[in-house]
């Protein structure tokens, strides 16, 4: 349970979650879409007050929250006002991208038959992907792992870290979740091929 | 979503009269700017399979071009993912930022 495999017949990608796994899956979706779309992207504020008023396209400065600055890595490392540009026209869009993959999995989740207030303990999630989803799903996820990934400071190499923290500690349970979702991502690349 | 262009194309349909082409030799014309790279990072929370899969998928590279790219953002910290003009470059980064990958561009060294 819980891992996607590739349906021989229909070619679709497949996995089975419990309806904890999938409540679990729809929470953290939500929250991205929260976020994506809580710091509102600034617009720039020129010199002309109308100017200002009228200008309706994106940011040109980084975020603030570290999630989204990973999220929208500024792409010009030696020259800040191409950045800008470059985030001005790009930020807005993929916010809009992101959001709506996230979206697009908390929608298969629930037509799959997953309640918005789930009661049944032994309920199972089926859900059945395209490829087309199937990579909107990936990305998702990557945006769930960049998120948590920065949230709790993973850092390359620092798993013995982790396992030696003590079970009850919150960041270890967030840890879990944070590999987990790499398991399911691997299993849905592998699933993909 | 509205494609970002601030460098300035080349112009290749202006109309010239042969009889006052200035004095230039071949050497002089280039109709290609520098070129710019697309430079991918590594970050620790992407998986190896994850960033093949981004490169086949969006570049069309073979598996092996993938597998060697990938080991060189694992290895090397960083790699040179595509080579172009700049608005290619620009669009490729978008998209790897749409893949969560970390990208930025830069002229060609």
């Amino acid at each position: 349970m819980g891992e996607f495999v590739r349906h021989r017949r229909s070619n679709k990608v497949i996995a089975t979650f419990t309806v904890l796994e999938a409540d679990l899956l729809r929470s953290l979706a939500a929250q991205l879409v929260e976020l994506l779309h809580n710091e509102r992207a600034i617009a720039p504020t020129g010199e002309d007050p109308l100017e200002a008023l009228l200008d309706f396209s994106g940011p040109t400065t980084e975020p603030e929250d570290p999630v989204l600055q990973r999220l929208f890595p500024t792409a010009y490392r030696q020259d800040p006002e191409a950045a800008g540009e470059f985030r001005r026209f790009t930020e807005g869009g993929l916010r809009d991208s992101k959001a709506r993959a996230a979206e697009t999995v908390i929608d298969v989740l629930e037509e799959a038959g997953l309640p918005g207030e789930p009661t049944d303990p032994d309920l199972v999630i089926d859900v059945e992907l395209d490829r087309s989803t199937a990579l909107t799903w990936m990305r998702a996820f990557t945006d769930l792992r960049l998120a948590l990934g920065v949230r709790l400071g993973v850092e390359e190499g620092d798993q013995d870290y982790w396992d030696a923290l003590p079970e009850e500690d919150p960041r270890a349970q967030a840890h879990h979740l944070f590999e987990w979702l790499g398991y399911l991502q691997e299993t849905l690349v592998e699933a993909v091929g | 979503m509205g494609a970002v262009s601030t460098a300035s194309p080349t112009r290749l349909e202006m109309a010239v009269d042969p009889g006052v082409l200035p004095d230039i030799t071949p050497e002089d014309v280039t109709l290609a700017d520098t070129p710019w790279v697309t430079i991918v990072w590594n970050d620790p929370v992407n998986l190896m399979s994850y960033v093949t899969f981004v490169f086949t998928t969006y570049f069309g590279y073979s598996r092996k071009k993938a597998e060697k790219l990938m080991m060189e953002v694992h290895e090397e910290g960083k790699s040179v993912v595509s080579t172009g003009s700049r608005e290619e470059m620009e669009r490729d980064v978008q998209a790897m930022h749409e893949y969560g990958l970390w990208a930025t561009l830069q002229k060609a060294e």
